[in-house]
């Protein structure tokens, strides 16, 4: 009876303790930070989660990597986020799918966490694609703008400056080409293989030509000629030898060690690799200039496509203020800082493009700074990756040459409009 | 004679050895090294490694899978079998009103296109909670066991000569005694072949795999060898040793038990 | 009816009961209400669900990809079956010969039915590889990419295909094959009929039902097949290697249109059907006949 007594006795002191600790807060917090591969020399985020750590006691981050590629990363976070209870507080968005997570409800509403103006120092393009209905969904992390890589030696050793139109280009390309006689030297490498990238690529070359996909009030490809105009200069690219074939099977990094190695003249790509081709082993060390992209005859001006990362908080996360504590952290000026210290890539925000210390290291970060200002979003759109998953077979077809240009446009108009039709 | 014989055999099994050379080609290649495997025109190894063994075993989602893989199968087996051996009992013996119609709706049932009835088993799932659970799979794969299973063993039992039951039932046996004590023993070849069967479909079954499960540590082998994570490079040693970690069961069924899925396989298909 | 039929008809019903109320809840009820999701516009990340009629029926008629599809489902159906059938006969003439070793050729040649379709597409995916794959080695070294190249993608996935699934219609064939007594061979070869006229007159006339059996089998699975194309090629390049049940699961999936993925799986749904109704009529007829 005593013994009883005592075990009782006991338990209510444990429980007790255990009910305690948590309403003071004082037990462990763990936060899952997922995010991917971030390329480099060296990767900064262990050292910042260590840092929150350290000015955060009691909370440890622990980061999960996503897998390589953007469309796998969606399809892992659309898998996993769906079915609630995600085990995951702090997420990596690519910048397009901020729309589409806010509207399905996976991402926690910040605009009560941040101060009025926390947001000034980022991009606009980057804070307009962190807000929807008003509310601010995301922070912004990395800024990312499509821009030309080209060969300063080659282009000053034949007197040319960088391309404003398509045609200059592929008459410089030919100019430079029959120069050097080297077989092994391609002339515009850019991404074609049937992923989101080259998704990118293409819409640049829409927008180049004054071409949209989707215009005022749902109409698709109100300008189908110029689209079309664009899928056929990009055929001919290959067709003529401008391009290697096998830009229909690359990505950015596949694209990315031809250039380094020298054996491109132009390249299309984001500015992370401006950092790689600066490195010591780089065959084109001190030969690379950045320049806008060029513009079709037709089009007004040449565009980069913004793009990037942002950070957004899970709505069913347990612990709210420490993961948005967490998000605001790394989107801090000071973790900004590091990032581009340790990695490849360009920060959201913009006085560290003109700060002396960074720009020592990184001199393109005032031209990387300008083209960003003009860098023009994809559809910003819920729906945008359900057209891109639509677009990518059909301006694939296009681009290896198995459907016209017509017809690629022609099929994905009516794709896309039964799309917008669900979900009218 | 006998000697051409023997040497036209030798043939035959070298003609099949060289079909069967995709599957020993992956076998070697699991025991390359890495430096080796992607050096054209290299066919025989310097050496051989376990180190894609090591990190698949030791490194990789892999044994998980296989677990997550042998729980499903098992269960599925266990299942069907259950539930089919009682339903063939009945459509071959008893005069169960539209014996014909859910005879032919089983068939029927065992030419069901997966893809059809996914969305709805999705919907399912969802709404039940039973995503990564080895209860969704169990029930999606039981869609196309279950007819399977009917219809063979229900072959199988009509075999049987009905002599053996009706002395049994004048003895005084009931139905359900009949079913374990008579019908099973002499079915059992045919509910050991129904259930091989089972298990390899189960095993080699990938849609209902790949899409009931949203986690790592839930997937079952055939969604781990698809997933399996690469990042620049692909990792065609690793793949190739968890290949054949994969085809382990299939592999032993066919070489230890090959009497007993030949003749599941040939009762489904010339008993018309 | 008498007390013992009425009451072993109450046990019949009890027996099949269970199994019964299974097959409805996974297989009945899910096969009635993707006819009732193609009905609908439903995005579930968006809460999107509401009615579209016939909508989606009607995008489907006039939509390119879909007509793609049905195309590349027709085409890698007919040409992998009528390869099967072809290289399954004559494996079986070839295993109707054996006399040691017969359990070895068999274990040999079931090996690539019975090995996951995943595994066989790793397998695939490995001999296709540009450069190091032992089909470009073999044929002295050039740098065919088989999966990547618009051309060659569908071939590859055919290839795979019917390797993994002669087997079983070289064993129905060869099962058949050991029911023909050697009299029938003795007879032909002593009046003096040569391999060719044996074969046509004697073997083929007795392997017809089973080839019917093969061909029926084989059609329904090729019809429905999914993993081989999904992890070898993901339905590319530019969807050349795109089958309906791709399109469905990728509709389904990937743009999360559960009601045009349902739809799509409606229309295999109903030409796998018509293909089993055909068949089984011939089959009938055939049987009748004999």
């Amino acid at each position: 009876m005593l013994l009883i007594r005592i075990v009782l006795v006991l338990g209510c002191v444990l429980a007790a303790a255990a009910c305690g600790d948590r309403s003071t807060g004082s037990a462990a917090v763990t936060l899952v930070f997922k995010h991917a591969k971030i390329l480099g020399p060296s990767d900064p985020v262990p050292r910042l989660l260590r840092e929150f750590e350290a000015r955060n006691p009691g909370v440890r981050v622990r980061s999960e990597s996503l897998p390589w590629s953007s469309d796998e990363q969606h399809q892992f976070y659309v898998v996993n986020l769906e079915g609630g209870n995600a085990g995951v507080d702090v997420l990596m968005l690519d910048v397009i799918w901020v729309p589409e997570f806010a509207q399905a409800g996976w991402l926690l509403d910040l605009t009560p966490f941040l101060e009025p103006s926390e947001l000034d120092g980022h991009f606009p393009a980057a804070i307009e694609a962190a807000r929807a209905h008003g509310r601010v969904w995301a922070l912004p992390w990395f800024m990312n703008v499509g821009l030309l890589y080209y060969r300063k030696d080659l282009l000053d050793k034949y007197g040319l400056r960088p391309p404003e139109t398509y045609a200059e280009l592929i008459a410089q390309v030919r100019r430079i080409k029959s120069g050097e006689r080297d077989p092994r030297l391609d002339g515009f490498l850019w991404q074609g293989k049937q992923y989101e990238g080259m998704v990118v690529n293409v819409l640049e070359g829409f927008w180049a030509n004054d071409a949209r996909v989707l215009g005022p009030s749902d109409t698709v490809f109100p300008e189908p000629e110029r689209a079309e105009e664009v899928l056929a200069f990009l055929r001919a690219l290959i067709e003529e030898g401008i391009s290697p074939a096998w830009v229909t099977a690359a990505d950015e990094e596949l694209t990315r060690r031809p250039f380094q190695d020298g054996r491109a003249i132009f390249l299309r790509s984001w500015p992370y690799a401006m950092d790689l081709f600066g490195l010591p082993d780089s065959v084109v060390r001190g030969k690379v200039g950045i320049a806008p992209l060029p513009r079709h005859a037709r089009g007004t001006r040449g565009v980069g496509s913004s793009g990037g990362a942002h950070l957004g908080v899970y709505r069913q996360t347990r612990h709210p203020e420490a993961a948005v504590a967490l998000a605001r952290f790394l989107a801090s000026e000071v973790a900004e800082r590091a990032m581009v210290e340790g990695a490849a890539l360009s920060p959201s925000r913009m006085a560290l493009y003109h700060d002396a210390d960074l720009v020592r290291g990184h001199p393109s970060f005032p031209a990387i700074h300008t083209l960003a200002m003009a860098a023009q979003p994809r559809p910003v759109t819920p729906y945008y990756l359900m057209l891109s998953t639509v677009l990518q077979p059909e301006l694939s077809a296009a681009l290896v040459g198995i459907k016209t240009p017509r017809q690629a446009v022609a099929g994905a108009r009516y794709q896309i409009r039964h799309l917008l039709q669900s979900v009218r | 004679m006998t000697r051409r014989g023997h040497v036209l055999d030798l043939l035959v099994l070298l003609v099949l050895v060289l079909y069967a050379v995709p599957f020993f080609w992956q076998l070697l290649t699991s025991f390359k090294p890495d430096a080796e495997l992607l050096q054209a025109p290299s066919i025989l190894p310097t050496r051989l490694t376990t180190v894609h063994y090591d990190a698949v075993l030791g490194r990789s989602l892999i044994p998980r899978a296989l677990t997550n893989s042998f729980a499903v199968a098992v269960l599925t087996t266990l299942s069907a079998v259950a539930l089919g051996l009682g339903a063939a009992y009945a459509l071959a013996r008893f005069p169960v009103p539209g014996k014909n119609l859910i005879l032919l709706g089983v068939i029927a049932g065992t030419a069901f296109p997966q893809i059809a009835i996914v969305s709805p088993l999705y919907l399912v799932m969802r709404a039940l909670g039973l995503r990564d659970t080895w209860g969704a799979l169990i029930l999606a794969n039981v869609s196309f066991a279950l007819p399977l299973v009917i219809w063979l063993l229900t072959g199988f039992i009509r075999e049987i000569p009905e002599a053996l039951e009706e002395a049994a039932a004048l003895d005084g046996a009931g139905r359900i005694a009949i079913l374990r004590w008579v019908v099973l023993p002499l079915v059992a070849p045919g509910l050991a072949s129904a259930a091989l069967l089972t298990f390899l479909g189960s095993w080699n079954e990938f849609l209902f795999a790949y899409t009931f499960t949203a986690s790592e540590a839930s997937r079952t082998v055939p969604v781990a060898l698809a997933l399996f994570p690469g990042v620049f490079e692909v990792p065609w040693g690793d793949i190739a040793a968890a290949s054949m970690l994969a085809s382990l069961p299939p592999v032993l069924i066919v070489i230890g038990l090959q009497r007993f899925l030949l003749r599941g396989l040939l009762a489904g298909a010339l008993r018309e | 009816m008498t007390k013992r039929q009425r009451a072993d008809r109450r046990t019949g019903l009890l027996f099949l009961a269970p199994a019964l109320l299974t097959l409805g809840a996974v297989t009945l009820y899910p096969a009635v209400s993707v006819f009732w999701l193609s009905l609908q516009y439903r995005i579930p990340i968006f809460g999107i669900a509401r009615f579209a009629g016939l909508d989606h029926y009607a995008f489907l008629a006039a939509d390119p990809r879909f007509l793609n599809a049905a195309r590349v489902t027709l085409g890698f159906t007919a040409a992998s079956v009528a390869l099967e059938l072809g290289v399954g006969l004559l494996a079986a003439l070839l295993l109707r010969r054996q006399r040691a070793g017969r359990r070895a050729a068999l274990s040999l040649l079931l090996l690539a039915w019975a090995l996951p379709s995943v595994v066989t597409a790793k397998l695939f995916e490995w001999l296709y590889h540009p450069t190091a794959g032992l089909v470009n080695v073999v044929l002295g070294g050039h740098a065919f990419n088989w999966l990547g190249d618009p051309r060659l993608a569908v071939a590859g996935v055919i290839l795979a295909d019917v390797w993994r699934t002669m087997p079983f219609v070289a064993l129905l064939c060869y099962a058949r094959l050991l029911t023909i007594s050697p009299e029938l061979y003795e007879a032909a070869r002593v009046d003096g009929a040569g391999g060719l006229a044996i074969f046509r007159r004697i073997t083929f006339p007795l392997l017809r039902s089973v080839l019917l059996i093969a061909l029926s089998f084989r059609t329904l699975d090729a019809l429905r097949a999914f993993d081989l194309m999904f992890v070898l090629t993901g339905g590319g390049p530019a969807n050349t290697t795109e089958t309906l049940t791709v399109y469905a699961y990728r509709s389904l999936f990937q743009t999360l249109q559960l009601g045009l993925g349902s739809a799509i799986g409606v229309a295999v749904f109903a030409l796998v059907m018509l293909v089993a109704w055909v068949y089984l009529g011939m089959l009938h007829r055939e049987g009748t006949a004999a």
